[in-house]
Formats: structure tokens, C-alpha cells, sequence
């Protein structure tokens, strides 16, 4: 099992998951793990950014359906920081773009969270890398 | 005091022990080898009864399968708790028992007692390192039953042991054989104004996720069905079954697609919550002049008119399937001339790694036209999968209405 990274940047105390160019069967599980765990980073509200993303399958809006309804489930929230166009075709196509709150920049989705970060400032960034396991490495 | 040993007794013993390891029982199917055993065994050890009882392990208990002079213990389906009684005993303890009296205070099983069995020796049979059952013998005289009576049952469990492990695995490859084989789409309907074709490949084994499912309502519309349950596999075969099965259910009972849709949402919303799928539920006039459709996160129909190029037909997006509650779901109603052809399909014929989806759909319309759709599907499968393997499951279905 190769061991896949997510990059998680926590800004102004919101764990901010770095989506890979494709997400698939290949990875979709994996992300899916990443992005609870990070969940308990913050105040159970994180933010996906998908704008490096240009494929995503079924598999890989399973692990975000079921990451958002977790994070929910826990009080939070998960917001998502707009992907190519590719894979907004598939959020129009499966109505996804009608539930997942979406926005064009980080800044734009930080200053959506209820008390967290407004604005798109990196002074107060701290990177962790995420294994697959949740381990911090 | 030493023992005699008496030459003929060790020739004897080495002729009973080749006996059970005869080469020539392994030509024998797993059943037969178990009955052949059962008999040579009672022969050997000169025993008036042998049986066989495996273990139902999540039950705790040992049952009666198979035996010779005390057929009655199988036919009544005799059940013995382990740790209890002479059997019992045997497996939780995982080591032989010999009882040189057979009585209520030693045996509980009452047709032991009925029969007239005065002595008993039993072994455990073992599978990697595992009690799987019991195998033992009696008799009807009394009897001392002997070190090396025990070792050569102990020899002959064993090579019973490994026929039942066998007997079992293929018993469970059959059932899930089976089981595959039941989620395949069915045969299509012949339907009086409509030509059909399809075809469905899974991305590995012998069924996944995706479906398709055609089939006429009382009221003489048809329906066609296209799915695609996220994951892979058996385990999203199995959800795809039951969402197959309860859509049916649905379409019997509301005329309106939408609201077909809406309760399978919320069936899968309450009994599947981790769920997730993209459906496309058309319903087809009698005459087959129009379409209603309704989506819900699936890809829309290419539609091909007699002697046009194909289109992307224009229909109303929705939720998949499994996300939120009360989704808002419209219908959308398509006018089908004679001859015109619809195409519909799962997105793993239209994705490839490292391709736009709107470059797969693309090749998908300039090859879908107004035909015989067996020919259509063969042309579609392949300009769109050729000889790559696919990764993802392909579902493809192709309806026409008849030419005037």
C-alpha cells in the first residue's frame, strides 16, 4: 500500500486538506481518512481545497459526501475552495454544486466559517503532512 | 509388565493404517471419500457404530451429519452443545475421550442409550488447528478401547477433517456464485414498439455498482433504469441489488418519476445512510412516442433522430442519491420520433484517466446513430472501450423505437 500524503495547513486555526490532481478508487478512501482526522484539528470545521483537482470520480465524491456529512454530524462544517472546471462539470452533473458550500478563493471560504479565519493571511500557518494512517509525520 | 506384542497385531495395524491412507481415496469426490472412511473405520476397529458430527460454530453446537449404524443421530437431526455430553466434551476440551460405560451420567444424547451402546471412543477432528467436528465409534458390547484404537480414529478424523474444510469451501464459492449471478441485469423485455440492447461489464469480478434494468408496467409504459452505486465490487453490487429491487417496488406505485425517485432516496437515506449513487429512471409511453425522465446526479441520454447527428438530450440535473433529504426532483418529458434512438449509460464509458469528461462524451455522440441498437452497442463499446480493460464498471443500454 503506497503511502499517500495529504498536505494540511492550518490557517488561523481552520485545517485547510490540499486535494490531489485525481481522485479516485485508487486514493478516494485514503482522502476520505485525511479529511476526518483533520477535521479534529480545528473546531471540527475544514476546508477542502480542490483547485489542483481536474478528475474525480464517484468513488472520490463519496469520501467528500461522507467527510461533510461527519463533519456535520460533529457540529462543523466542510467547505470547498473551488475545483477545475473538469470536476465542476461533475458537481453540476450529480447536483453536488447545489449542497457543497463552494468558493472561488481560500480567503473567500476562511471568511465563510463562523468565528475562524477571515481573510486569506499566511502569517499564522502551521504545516503538518497527514499520512493516510492519520499519523502525523 | 511388559507388553507382547504379537507379530500378526503390528502387520494388522499397518494394514488398517494403509487402509485409511489409501492414495486410491483420493480419487473419490469429498462426500464419497467421507462415507468411504466412515465405513473402513467401523471395519477396522471392528465397531458397531462411527459418526461424524461438525461443529456449527456460531451456534456452539456439534450436528450429526454423517453415519454408519446410527443413522438415526443424522435423520433426527441431532444437536449437541459443546461442552456438554460425550461429543461435547471432545471438541471444547480438543482431545479424545474413551468411555468404557455408556450411561445418562456419561452420554446425553438419548439415542446413544436407546441404541444399546455399552462403550465409546471419540476424537476431535481438526482443520488448521481448529475443532471442526467430532468423529466417534461404538459398541454395543462392552469393550476396552485401546492407545492405539484412539490413534488410528485420530487418523482417520483427520482425513475426514480434510474433506469437510473442503466440502465447505466449495459450498461457499457455489452460494457466492450464486448470489454474483443474481445481480447481473436480467434480460431485457420484449416490448411491442421498442428494439433493446445492452451491455454490462464489470470493472472486476463478476458484478459492481453499476445496473441497468428494463421492465413494462401494468399500465403498458416501460421503464428503463440506469445506476451507479459508488465502490466496487460485491459489496456495491449488494446495495446496488437493493436499490434495484426497491425502485421496482416504487414504480409500481407512483406513476410520477419524480416521486419514484424521491422514495428511493429516502429509503437508502434511512437504511443505508453511507450510500451513495447516481440513478436515471425513465418511464416510456405505451406508444413510445415520448419519455419522461428524471435524474438524479446521472449523466443525460444521447439521443440520435433518424438521419441526424446525436445530441446530448436536454434534461433537468438532480441530486444523486444518498446526500440530503428532499431533494427538489423535476421530470422532464422528450418527444421520441419514430426510429429515433436513445443511448444510456454509466459514466465508465464515457471517463478516462487524464481525458475531460466532455472529450468522452464527445466520442460518445459521434458514434451513437439512429439504428438497430445491437449493432449501435457493438459500434459504441467499441469506439469507447476497445481493447483497454475497463476500471471503472460499464453499463450501457440502447432502446429504438421501431421505425413506422
Amino acid at each position: 500500500m503506497p503511502d499517500i500524503r495529504f498536505l494540511v495547513e492550518m490557517v488561523k486555526g481552520v485545517p485547510v486538506v490540499a486535494a490531489p490532481e485525481e481522485i479516485d478508487i485508487t486514493n478516494a478512501g485514503e482522502l476520505r481518512r485525511a479529511l476526518l482526522e483533520s477535521a479534529a484539528y480545528g473546531s471540527g470545521t475544514l476546508v477542502v481545497d480542490l483547485t489542483r483537482t481536474q478528475f474525480c470520480d464517484t468513488a472520490g465524491l463519496h469520501a467528500l459526501v461522507g467527510a461533510r456529512k461527519r463533519a456535520q454530524a460533529e457540529g462543523g462544517d466542510m467547505l470547498l475552495v473551488t475545483p477545475g472546471a473538469g470536476v465542476l462539470r461533475i458537481f453540476a452533473i450529480t447536483g453536488l454544486d447545489q449542497v457543497f458550500p463552494s468558493f472561488t478563493t481560500l480567503g473567500e471560504a476562511l471568511a465563510h466559517i463562523p468565528g475562524g479565519a477571515g481573510g486569506a493571511s499566511r502569517d499564522d500557518i502551521a504545516r503538518h503532512d497527514v499520512g493516510a494512517d492519520g499519523d502525523e509525520r | 509388565m511388559t507388553a507382547q506384542v504379537e507379530p500378526t497385531s503390528i502387520e494388522a495395524r499397518l494394514r488398517a493404517i494403509q487402509s485409511i491412507t489409501d492414495a486410491a481415496l483420493s480419487r473419490l469426490d469429498d462426500h464419497e471419500l467421507l462415507i468411504e472412511i466412515l465405513d473402513r473405520i467401523r471395519e477396522i476397529l471392528r465397531a458397531d457404530t462411527v459418526a461424524v458430527l461438525l461443529l456449527d460454530f456460531s451456534a456452539g453446537q456439534l450436528i450429526a451429519t454423517a453415519a454408519a449404524g446410527l443413522e438415526e443421530e443424522v435423520r433426527q437431526g441431532v444437536r449437541i452443545p459443546v461442552g456438554r455430553g460425550f461429543a461435547g466434551r471432545i471438541a471444547a476440551e480438543h482431545r479424545p475421550v474413551i468411555l468404557d460405560r455408556v450411561d445418562h451420567t456419561t452420554v446425553l444424547n438419548p439415542i446413544l442409550l436407546a441404541k444399546g451402546i455399552q462403550s465409546m471412543m471419540g476424537v476431535p477432528m481438526v482443520a488448521r488447528g481448529r475443532v471442526t467436528g467430532v468423529m466417534h465409534v461404538g459398541s454395543l458390547t462392552p469393550r476396552q478401547f485401546t492407545g492405539h484404537d484412539v490413534e488410528l480414529l485420530q487418523l482417520a478424523a483427520d482425513r475426514a477433517a480434510a474433506a469437510v474444510q473442503s466440502m465447505a469451501a466449495h459450498a461457499d464459492r457455489v452460494a457466492v456464485e450464486a448470489l454474483q449471478r443474481s445481480l447481473i441485469p436480467s434480460a431485457l423485455p420484449a416490448a411491442a414498439r421498442a428494439e433493446m440492447a445492452g451491455r454490462y461489464v464489470p470493472g472486476s469480478g463478476v458484478v459492481g455498482g453499476d445496473w441497468y434494468d428494463a421492465f413494462t408496467l401494468p399500465s403498458g409504459e416501460l421503464c428503463v433504469v440506469m445506476g451507479d452505486v459508488a465502490g466496487s465490487g460485491l459489496p456495491a453490487a449488494v446495495i446496488m441489488g437493493r436499490m434495484r429491487s426497491a425502485l421496482r417496488a416504487y414504480a409500481l406505485e407512483s406513476p410520477d418519476p419524480a416521486e419514484v425517485l424521491r422514495r428511493l432516496d429516502r429509503k437508502m437515506q434511512h437504511f443505508e445512510p453511507d450510500a451513495l449513487a447516481t440513478v436515471l429512471y425513465a418511464v416510456f409511453d405505451p406508444a413510445l412516442d415520448q419519455v419522461r425522465i428524471c435524474m438524479a446526479g446521472h449523466f443525460p441520454p444521447v439521443i440520435a433522430l433518424p438521419a441526424q447527428p446525436a445530441e446530448l438530450a436536454s434534461i433537468a440535473t438532480g441530486l444523486m442519491i444518498g446526500v440530503s433529504p428532499d431533494a427538489p426532483r423535476r421530470v422532464t418529458t422528450l418527444p421520441i420520433p419514430a426510429g429515433a434512438l436513445l443511448c444510456f449509460y454509466t459514466d465508465g464509458l464515457i471517463e478516462r484517466p487524464g481525458q475531460l469528461i466532455d472529450d468522452g462524451l464527445e466520442r460518445l455522440r459521434r458514434v451513437v446513430v439512429a439504428q438497430s441498437p445491437e449493432v449501435a452497442c457493438a459500434e459504441v463499446m467499441g469506439e469507447l472501450v476497445g481493447s483497454e480493460p475497463a476500471r471503472d464498471d460499464i453499463a450501457l443500454l440502447i432502446i429504438r423505437r421501431r421505425p413506422d
